[in-house]
């Protein structure tokens, strides 16, 4: 039996891998995936003051500060029994709507993007945002620093620090923002929405006007029939602030609606003795291992998901891209205006850059709302209103992200749980990478291109794998290790993120 | 931005203070910034991921000097110093989420963002960075002071010669 190993960072460190190994016939026998954990997170916060939560736990993750900030403070918000103003809120979102803007820009341009962009078969050391840039126009290089630019400007004076926000506190948020400041972010959210329509016309002359790639896209390899999950308004269209949580059977009835509160009556965790991180499933379904369909309780939390839970969304120009693309898939509408759920998971990189569109019109509405320049930016906490038990809870670029902290009646943390975005799909990314394996390789010795569309399953998910760490000088990020039924190396590429 | 508005030296301490020795660069690029702070303009930076996060910290600046904990197999607390033409990354200056640095800094001349003349890379050789804490090993804690020595000589060499 052969081994692949593809390991995107550095496995001395036990960091991210992926183990595939192969029959004697050359055929895929199994896959693994396994994703780090960092230790001692519970133990480093208990004994704290529950305030201190939005500031440590935005440094938990180099790519995702802002959503821990805010998770962690809507979690003090039940901690301290503080419903915050109606401003706060709005405040809360725009900083969320401007991280949302780079976080899906970042991924489409330098990470998901390239794969369509420069092509699946192209070199590595060509498939990045460099070769993106060539291939699609140099000024598109300026676009993709100028939008990051100028919503870490707003993310900077709304959250009160660059990169690790502060601002938000139990009951609001500690600062107001000026006439000026909601005119630079009513500006922005004017440019953003041109930069994701101009990413959306790319995506569609690139991909779907490419029969080579939309047969890729909508072929089996990457196509599973799971559950989904999103976060949803009182409309039930999708929300990345705030809502209830909603999922969706495979054929696309609701199959449950809830508070985040609720969580644990719904996600239940399955240990497996290979690897340290547990799966979340569906806990009314059941775990009937790592397979789809509606008798297992396999879910996903992604961009696609969420807009496969949604009834349309909640902006125009969005909701008439979300029309297209589940009509350019065939889907039935369901509902007057939700369709079938897609499952061919290459989908989630259309589905991201409409939730861009969606995230700049929406950062655009906030910034037109008569009170955004309000004062009332915070409840101050009432004593006799403290519950020591909070839980937060917004939707992660990766996925629903979850914060629940317990007290004692002094606010000291006695208890901390998280489940993180990318920890939902663990599953279903476990899932794709097999099936994109079992599909692709048929020998032992797979080539360049084969590998990175196996890769592919697992990319289009935007997996969190903690901050990335890794060897130098001159190792690589990625390792792709073939190796014998005795674990000896048959051959090894390196190559550049 | 452009150079003419910050001019100057940055220092962008990498890594995360609450992961132990990954907070390594953040605690040497602070004592750096605190010993030569009376005697030039200096900009102390934190960042926790590396790739484009990493050349958009220094743009602006006319020098830029990185300090991030690395994993080389070293024996911990080695300090290195890297030039960016034999460096690829140490333990941050690559994002999983996007690119890696070198990367970055050619996306950024290509964007004509402009970037530091003069760029060196600290790394010191990290024990423990993936368990939640507060405090450094001891052979990390012991290399801070050299780092510190190191980079503060490097720059006074800069400024000397500009």
């Amino acid at each position: 039996m052969a081994r692949i190993t593809i390991d995107p960072v550095t496995r001395l460190e036990g960091h991210g891998r992926i183990d595939i190994f192969l029959n004697d016939q050359g055929g895929v026998e199994n896959t693994y995936f396994q994703i780090p954990e960092l230790r001692g997170f519970e133990q480093f916060c208990v004994g704290r003051m529950a305030e201190e939560m939005p500031v440590i736990t935005n440094r938990i993750c180099g790519v995702c500060p802002e959503a821990h900030h805010i998770a962690a403070t809507k979690a003090l918000d039940g901690v301290f029994g503080a419903e915050p103003t109606a401003v706060a809120k709005k405040l809360r979102e725009i900083l969320y709507m401007a991280f949302f803007v780079t976080d899906h820009t970042t991924h489409f341009y330098a990470l998901g993007g390239p794969d369509f962009i420069v092509g699946p078969d192209a070199p590595p050391s060509e498939r990045n945002i460099l070769g993106v840039a060539r291939t699609v126009g140099l000024e598109v290089a300026g676009e993709v620093i100028a939008c990051r630019k100028r919503n870490h400007e707003i993310i900077t004076f709304l959250g009160g620090k660059s990169i690790h926000p502060v601002a938000g506190v139990p009951g609001g948020w500690s600062r107001p923002i000026t006439a000026e400041e909601r005119a630079q972010i009513e500006d922005t959210a004017r440019k953003n929405i041109e930069f994701a329509r101009f990413s959306l016309s790319l995506f569609e002359k690139i991909v779907l006007k490419n029969p080579v790639y939309l047969e890729m896209v909508t072929s089996d390899i990457y196509l599973h029939r799971t559950y989904s999950m999103g976060t949803v308004d009182t409309n039930n269209q999708a929300n990345f602030y705030d809502g209830m949580i909603r999922v969706v059977d495979p054929e696309g009835n609701e199959f449950a609606t809830y508070p985040p509160s609720d969580y644990r009556e719904h996600i239940a965790e399955r240990v497996e003795a290979w690897t340290y991180l547990k799966y979340p499933y569906l806990k009314k379904v059941g775990w009937k291992g790592l397979t789809d369909g509606i008798g297992s309780g396999v879910y996903t939390a992604t961009p696609l998901s969420r807009l496969n839970v949604s009834e349309g969304m909640a902006t125009p120009l969005a909701n008439a891209e979300y029309q297209r693309m589940y009509e350019a898939f065939g889907c039935k509408k369901i509902t007057a205006s939700r369709y079938e759920p897609i499952h061919h998971r290459l989908a989630t990189h259309w589905a991201r850059l409409i939730e861009l569109l969606y995230a700049s019109e929406r950062m655009l509405e906030l910034a037109l709302d008569p009170e955004i320049t309000s004062s009332e930016t915070r409840n101050i906490p009432d004593p006799s209103r403290f519950t020591g038990e909070g839980i937060g809870s917004v939707e992660a670029p990766r996925g629903t992200l979850t914060h629940h902290f317990v007290t004692d009646e002094r606010g000291v943390l006695t208890k901390v749980n998280m489940i993180v975005g990318t920890t939902n799909n663990y599953a279903a990314i476990s899932m794709s990478i097999k099936r994109a394996a079992e599909r692709l390789i048929t020998g032992n010795a797979p080539d360049e291109a084969i590998l990175n569309r196996v890769e592919m399953a697992f990319r289009l998910y935007d997996p969190c794998l903690s901050c990335a760490t890794h060897f130098l000088p001159g190792k690589m990020p990625l390792t792709v290790s073939i190796r014998d039924s005795r674990g000896g190396m048959l051959r090894e590429m390196r190559r550049k993120g | 931005m452009k150079a003419s508005v910050y001019g100057g030296t940055v220092i962008i301490g990498m890594g995360n203070p609450q992961l132990s020795d990954d907070g390594v660069g953040l605690a040497v690029a602070m004592a750096v910034a605190e010993r030569l702070r009376q005697h030039m303009t200096l900009t102390v930076t934190e960042l926790n991921t590396g790739g484009i996060r990493l050349m958009e910290a220094m743009a602006g600046f006319k020098r830029a000097v990185v300090v991030d904990a690395m994993l080389s197999g070293a024996p911990p607390g080695t300090v290195q110093r890297f030039d960016p033409k034999d460096f690829v990354t140490t333990k941050n200056t690559f994002s999983s989420h996007d690119t890696d640095f070198a990367t970055a800094y050619d996306l950024g001349r290509m964007a004509g963002v402009s970037l530091p003349e003069q760029v060196s890379f600290w790394g010191i050789e990290a024990r423990e960075f993936d368990l939640f804490g507060e405090r450094f090993t001891a052979e990390v804690a012991a290399a801070v002071p050299v780092a510190v020595e190191r980079i503060v000589a490097q720059i006074t060499e800069w400024e000397g010669g500009a």
